[in-house]
């Protein structure tokens, strides 16, 4: 928290940024609301060995405003998950500084919601107690639970919770079960529930759905959808997987080094709007297919030389500035 | 017909088989014990190195029936035997024995909880990871001078040796085991605004309290080993005591009893925590 100050000195995004940056001036013109997220040139790097340093982040700056639905993108080591556990509260930037809902994030707190690829359940409690967890300590904490009180609330959270089990497209029988006699892709669905439980505004998800099958998957996406369609929660869902990251998000960000050397970071080579109504193959056929390969050259890092041979292959080529200003419904 | 080769991994004897052949070697053990005991006794009738099935049959009478030789009760003519047993040399040793057990195992409560603190608190670690580490060097019987002369020679210098014993090694176990908790499911419990207790006994310590249990399992027989060794070098009861007295007067007939009667208690300790950990924690698999 101390260097954080030094923001004003604002480095120049890389040229895919600077080219989506007009436009997206233009779309958040109109009066939105808050601001979810904030991001203030953050950096991040980690000491290696005797005297080394290597910087994982560079200069981030990016504001997620209430609603949004993020998705991270980026090649494998780019860091993703670093940036998540920074606005989580979990690490703390080198550099720079974050706010959630309006205020500076020093520790992890009940703000934001949080879905991990792993152990996201606890393996002592059953379906339905996971459930209850949130609820019940974030009103009583340990020695709370021994006031007279609890019982009739705890009561209340149960039911409460059945009723978003049962939302969740889980049955009632579940809710004795313990994780370990659930399917991976059960679990992902308890732990979004559990995470819903909070009602918190900020709902982040590393890898959420990367170790279930595909079936599970569509799934999952579709209900997430649904999910976030409801109440409008700010997500940020980071993933490896592009055709994830159209079907689900409205803004997708790509995280990419400009070299491998150690001093150079990963910076946001490409921030996009998608249309709210969300993208996929059925709807939108090859301008999917295109934005897919578009967006992946971005997380590669070669995008100053388009492939032209291929892009001649696929017919037209959709500039990605297409969708941004499709991006204007928000 | 089965594959009777001992050495093949895919053979698959049937049940029945293995089960006696699990028997085997008690089967050979008790054979060569009475086979030493016979031919010694042909040579001298009075043999009290290798006793006879009579001669100990004689001395867990007298140790389940009898009072201690230092004890001047005298049991009345008419009493009933659950008044002999309750006055005896058996009954007498293993409930000072277990008592001095218990409170050990009870003092080790509170080196969990610092070792769960530890583990998670990073003060705490600061503060006495380095300390447990080192002092988890020391051979704790080299200490029993210094607690004979700090708590004197009765029961507390016993019960400290025990918990000096075992507890570092104990905290140095559970601190392994609260750092192997995810990551993610302290985290997880920060965003459902647990505070730093509720993680820390409701989510950390609900997790570890089973292998925690598994590791007392393993520890119980440390535990046994100094409190025989205090109870060997000054007591005046307890079991540990008893066979170090029979032993002047080589009386087998009383050892060998009490040998198997401490390692059934062991057993029985073992085997209850071992159904209290599977009651209690359906959820632990392992
Ligand atoms: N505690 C740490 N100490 C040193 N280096 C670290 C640490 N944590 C992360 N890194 C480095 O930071 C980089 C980014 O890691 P991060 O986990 O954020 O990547 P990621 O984008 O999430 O990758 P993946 O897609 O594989 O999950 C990696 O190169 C990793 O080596
Ligand atoms: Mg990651």
């Amino acid at each position: 928290m101390v260097s954080g100050l030094s923001t004003l000195e604002m480095t120049p995004p890389l040229n895919a940024a600077r080219e989506t940056k007009s436009l997206d001036t233009m779309t958040t013109a109109p009066v939105r609301t808050a601001t979810a997220i904030h991001i203030d040139d953050v950096s991040v790097s980690f000491p290696t060995g005797r005297k080394g340093c290597r910087t994982v982040l560079e200069n981030i700056s990016l504001d997620i405003e209430e609603g949004e639905f993020v998705v991270l993108l980026g090649e494998t080591g780019c860091g993703k998950s670093t940036l998540l556990r920074l606005i989580l509260g979990q690490d703390r930037p080198t550099s720079g500084r974050i706010s959630v809902a309006g205020s500076l994030v020093q520790r992890v707190d009940a703000r934001s919601s949080y879905v991990p690829q792993k152990y996201s359940l606890f393996p002592d409690r059953t379906v339905l107690e996971n459930l209850a967890m949130g609820p019940e300590t974030s009103k009583y904490h340990i020695l709370g639970r021994l006031l007279p009180s609890f019982r009739a609330f705890r009561r209340q959270v149960r039911e409460e919770a059945l009723r978003q089990l049962s939302h969740m497209g889980l049955q009632a029988s579940d809710a004795a079960k313990y994780p370990h006699q659930l399917s991976g892709g059960m679990q992902q669905r308890v732990a979004i529930a559990q995470a819903l439980m909070m009602k918190s505004r900020v709902l982040l998800m590393d890898e959420a759905f990367s170790a279930l099958d595909p079936a599970t998957r569509s799934n999952l996406q579709r209900l997430l959808r649904t999910v976030w369609g409801e109440t409008k929660p700010t997500v940020v869902f980071v993933t490896h997987n592009t055709a994830e990251a159209l079907i689900l998000g409205t803004r997708v960000i790509v995280l990419a080094r400009q070299s491998r050397e150690d001093h150079c970071g990963s910076r946001v080579a490409l921030d996009m709007k998608l249309p709210a109504s969300g993208m996929s193959l059925r709807n939108n056929g090859q301008q999917f297919l295109d934005l897919v390969e578009h967006v992946e050259r971005f997380s590669r890092g070669d995008h100053h030389a388009p492939s032209a041979d291929l892009d001649a292959a696929n017919g037209p080529y959709e500039s990605p500035n297409a969708f941004p200003s499709n991006g204007e419904t928000l | 017909m089965a594959n009777l080769s001992p050495f093949d991994i895919q053979a698959r004897p049937n049940r029945l088989l293995m089960q006696a052949f699990s028997c085997l070697i008690f089967i050979v053990c008790i054979g060569f014990y009475m086979q030493t005991s016979i031919s010694r006794h042909r040579e001298n009738p009075e043999d009290r190195i290798v006793p006879s099935g009579h001669q100990l049959l004689a001395g867990i009478r007298s140790a389940v029936l009898e009072p201690a030789e230092e004890d001047d009760y005298i049991p009345a003519d008419n009493a009933s035997t659950w008044e002999r047993v309750h006055h005896s040399m058996i009954w007498k040793d293993t409930v000072s024995s277990g008592r001095r057990f218990f409170i050990s195992l009870f003092l080790l409560i509170p080196a969990v909880i610092l070792a769960l603190h530890i583990g998670l608190f990073p003060w705490f670690g600061a503060g006495f990871l380095r300390f447990v580490l080192f002092f988890d060097k020391i051979v704790a019987l080299s200490l029993l001078p210094i607690l004979f002369i700090v708590f004197g020679i009765d029961e507390w210098s016993k019960i400290a040796l025990v918990v000096i014993g075992v507890a570092p090694t104990m905290i140095l176990d559970v601190t392994q085991m609260v750092k192997a908790v995810p990551q993610e499911q302290i985290v997880k419990a920060f965003t459902l605004d647990a505070n730093n207790f509720d993680v820390a006994y409701r989510v950390v310590f609900r997790q570890i309290l089973p292998q925690v249990i598994n590791s007392l399992r393993l520890n119980l027989k440390p535990m046994m080993l100094f409190l025989f060794a205090g109870e060997m070098i000054a007591a005046s009861d307890g079991l540990a005591y008893r066979i170090a007295i029979m032993r002047r007067h080589m009386g087998m007939d009383i050892i060998l009893p009490y040998v198997l009667w401490v390692a059934f208690l062991l057993f029985l300790i073992d085997f209850s925590l071992r159904v209290i950990n599977r009651r209690l924690h359906p959820w632990f698999q392992a």
